[in-house]
């Protein structure tokens, strides 16, 4: 009997494993037959497009306590794709994502597009559909002033807090390769950015590594952005592996934007022009 | 590609030195924790039956405070309160995230310790303290004793939750099993492996102490 | 060491956007709880007369569920009713939470129907009444008054469980909490937003817990124990 119920439980996890296998495997090969060739219609029959974006990073897609709305510059791009698709505007569901889940809900089909700070690598290229860059970036590091750290070479020994699926440690790392440093940091990894500013202001990590955009929204007069910067980062927004149509509509938007002039009024908006 | 593709299963298992490292990390708190949490479960416990009004109250903050806030909060607090109230020592995550569920676990095994106490009649304590048994001695050698029986299968129990509740070193960086899952899956897009392997060893961790839990509760049903 | 009563922290402290945020937050934590507990109740139930009842189909699955349930953090089931289930975040919160609290209402239904003596059983069949008459008319009343006090500390659980929900993210007290602190940049601002948020928890779950307590001596009354 115990042993009858102890297989019984082991029998649950696999169940558990292959509801969940069946579940996205499933869905991910029908996607693939029918989604990709119909991934604009789907978003026109809901009649709403379903977009991940950030509620944590000022300028770009921040849930502003006083207003309780997201907004940024993000979520500005979001409209003017909901417009070109949908003609309308406002017919966007915003949900919140973090490094951590843009990805999942790419995947199992909760969202149509993720616009969330999402960085264009190689490897994501092979998981995801990504649009042509619409804002470039570096990797920053930002440190109390008190602490005397003035670049990554002073950093041998020390944490830098950096966001959960993020390709922040990645680069450091490289960098710390090119330019032959021989030092040695360490790295603590948290879900959300507010989290990682608290720990750099209670001392718990000696710098706070993301890119620079992020990092201008914790600034204060006992913290600076070093001026070192590396590793470019170029902003894409992701769709699901395959749904061509619907990235090559986004390219348009991207593009039209561009040449109108409209994304410079944007970005000048949100404080991000360069 | 589906989040359960074979290449991705291949890719999160040759990777498996991952898990292990955050096993042991985990392995490591829960003990540390479960030690931490006796021995204040014990002293509160007894301290919450004793005649003293103000160890009774002492004992009842400490419960009420620990039980009525999530265990998320109070990490968060230590993990960032610490640092700025003795500035010099700085102490590792893990000692965060021991001293996190010890106080935690601790507020539960006192109020399990104390209905263990309190199952038993008070006549013995009196007969005993009649003897001439001072109360530690009465406690030590004949209600603690007794109490024993009663308490094992919620400690049992607790120290199963305790196991569980460790994983809430992933949101501090504590390096567990939790958070090495996490990181690695964010950052190869390996979640659904990731995931499902991280469940079979939190299971495996826990399934012997509940089917213990269970056999002792069980036993003294049927007594 | 650091002026706790320095001009920052009376500036957080005054400032109505800080309540709003957390009531709101607060707001949803609690919809959350609610929802959940109405849900493991139904679902606890269920599991727990499957468990208690000796067809051995039912009694296994349930032990295996309940099993299963319990011996896996809370955490990695709301990522997986997030992610696999694809569910908005609320939902996979309610879902992941209902899906652990049924299993812990199973055991204490089972603990409840366990205390009912067998003597009412066989007293009860001798006059002619069937399983369900019985668990319907003669165990579940006696039995529901046992498992009161219990679930009602559960919900205490699952109001702090729910801060869990903050990882998939659901706008819950501390996920709003966390965002507002966003906002502030000195160490001793954030921190008094973390003890704002462990006392907005607090009030609510002391109060539940009381009750919970006074219930537990009403039904228990009359109990010659040490201490009390």
């Amino acid at each position: 009997m115990k042993k009858k119920v102890l297989l019984l439980a082991i029998a649950c996890v696999l169940a558990f494993g292959a509801f969940a296998l069946a579940g996205c495997g499933g869905t991910a090969t029908t996607d693939k037959s029918d989604k990709a060739s119909t991934g604009v219609q789907a978003i026109k029959d809901a009649g709403v497009l379903k977009v991940g974006v950030k509620v944590d990073v000022p300028g770009f897609g921040y849930k502003d306590p006083k207003t309780n709305e997201i907004d940024g510059f993000e979520i500005d791009l979001a409209r003017a794709i909901a417009k070109n698709i949908l003609g309308d505007e406002t017919k966007i569901k915003l949900e919140p994502v973090t490094a951590k889940t843009r990805g999942p809900l790419l995947d199992n089909g909760q969202l149509d597009l993720v616009i969330a700070t999402f960085t264009i690598k190689p490897e994501r290229l092979e998981q995801w559909n990504f649009s042509t860059s619409y804002y470039t970036d570096q990797v920053g590091l930002l440190v109390k002033k008190s602490s005397g750290i003035k670049g990554l070479a002073d950093l041998d020994g020390k944490t830098i807090g950096v966001a959960q699926g993020a390709t922040t440690k990645d680069a450091i790392e490289q960098e710390i390769k090119d330019k032959g440093l021989n030092i040695k940091p360490k790295f603590s990894e948290f879900a959300t950015y507010p989290e990682i500013n608290a720990a750099l202001e209670s001392g718990r990590v000696d710098a706070f590594s993301v890119d620079k955009s992020i990092l201008l929204g914790y600034v204060n007069a006992e913290k600076e952005i070093l001026s070192e910067g590396f590793a470019p980062q170029e902003y894409g927004i992701a769709a699901k592996k395959g749904n061509d149509d619907l990235t090559k509509t986004v390219d348009d938007v991207l593009a039209q934007l561009k040449s109108s002039g409209e994304m410079d009024k944007l970005l000048q908006k949100w404080n991000l022009a360069k | 590609m589906g989040p359960f593709a074979l290449t991705k299963w291949e890719a999160t298992l040759s990777n498996y030195p991952i898990f292990l490292e955050g096993l042991g990390t985990t392995l490591i708190a829960a003990v540390a924790g479960l030690v931490l949490a006796l021995m204040l479960g014990i002293i509160f416990g007894v301290l919450s039956t004793a005649s003293s009004k103000i160890t009774r109250g002492l004992s009842r903050v400490y419960v009420e405070f620990f039980q009525n806030t999530p265990l998320l909060i109070q990490v968060f607090l230590l993990f960032n309160a610490l640092p700025l109230i003795a500035p010099k020592a700085v102490i590792p995550v893990v000692v965060v995230g021991i001293l996190g569920v010890g106080f935690y676990h601790g507020a539960y095994i006192s109020e399990v310790v104390r209905a263990g106490i309190q199952s038993i009649h008070r006549g013995q304590l009196e007969a005993a303290l009649s003897q001439g048994f001072t109360y530690v001695q009465a406690m030590r050698h004949i209600i603690i004793p007794q109490a024993m029986r009663v308490v094992l299968p919620p400690l049992t129990n607790q120290a199963v939750s305790l196991i569980k509740n460790t994983s809430v070193l992933a949101v501090i960086a504590g390096g567990d099993l939790m958070y090495r899952g996490d990181s690695y899956a964010g950052n190869m897009g390996n979640y659904g492996p990731t995931y499902i392997i991280v469940g079979l060893l939190y299971f495996l961790l826990c399934y012997p102490l509940a089917f213990a839990a269970k056999k002792l509760e069980d036993k003294q049903e049927v007594s | 060491m650091f002026n706790w009563i320095s001009p920052d922290i009376i500036a957080l402290l005054t400032d109505p956007v800080v309540y709003q945020a957390l009531l709101r937050g607060l707001g949803v934590t609690l919809e959350i709880a609610v929802i959940t507990i109405g849900l493991s109740f139904v679902f606890g139930v269920l599991l727990g007369i499957f468990r208690f009842s000796k067809v051995p189909v039912f009694s296994q699955i349930a032990t295996a569920y309940i099993e299963f349930i319990r011996n896996i953090p809370l955490l990695l089931l709301m990522l997986t009713c997030y992610f696999v289930a694809g569910l908005p975040s609320a939902a996979a919160a309610i879902l992941g939470l209902s899906m652990y609290t049924s299993a812990i209402i199973a055991e204490v239904v089972r603990g409840g129907l366990n205390s009912i003596p067998t003597g009412q059983w066989e007293a009860a069949r001798s006059q002619g009444f069937n399983y369900v008459q019985i668990m319907r008319h003669v165990v579940l009343p006696q039995a529901v008054v046992k498992m009161i006090p219990p679930i009602v500390s559960q919900f205490v659980t699952v109001i702090k469980d729910s801060s869990f929900a903050m990882a998939i993210g659901a706008f819950e007290l501390m996920y709003e909490g966390t965002i507002l602190a966003g906002q502030y940049w000195k160490a001793t601002q954030i921190i008094t937003i973390y003890v704002l948020i462990a006392l907005t928890y607090f009030v609510i779950n002391f109060l539940l817990s009381h009750l919970s307590r006074k219930l537990q001596t009403k039904l228990s009354a009359g109990r010659g124990t040490i201490g009390q």
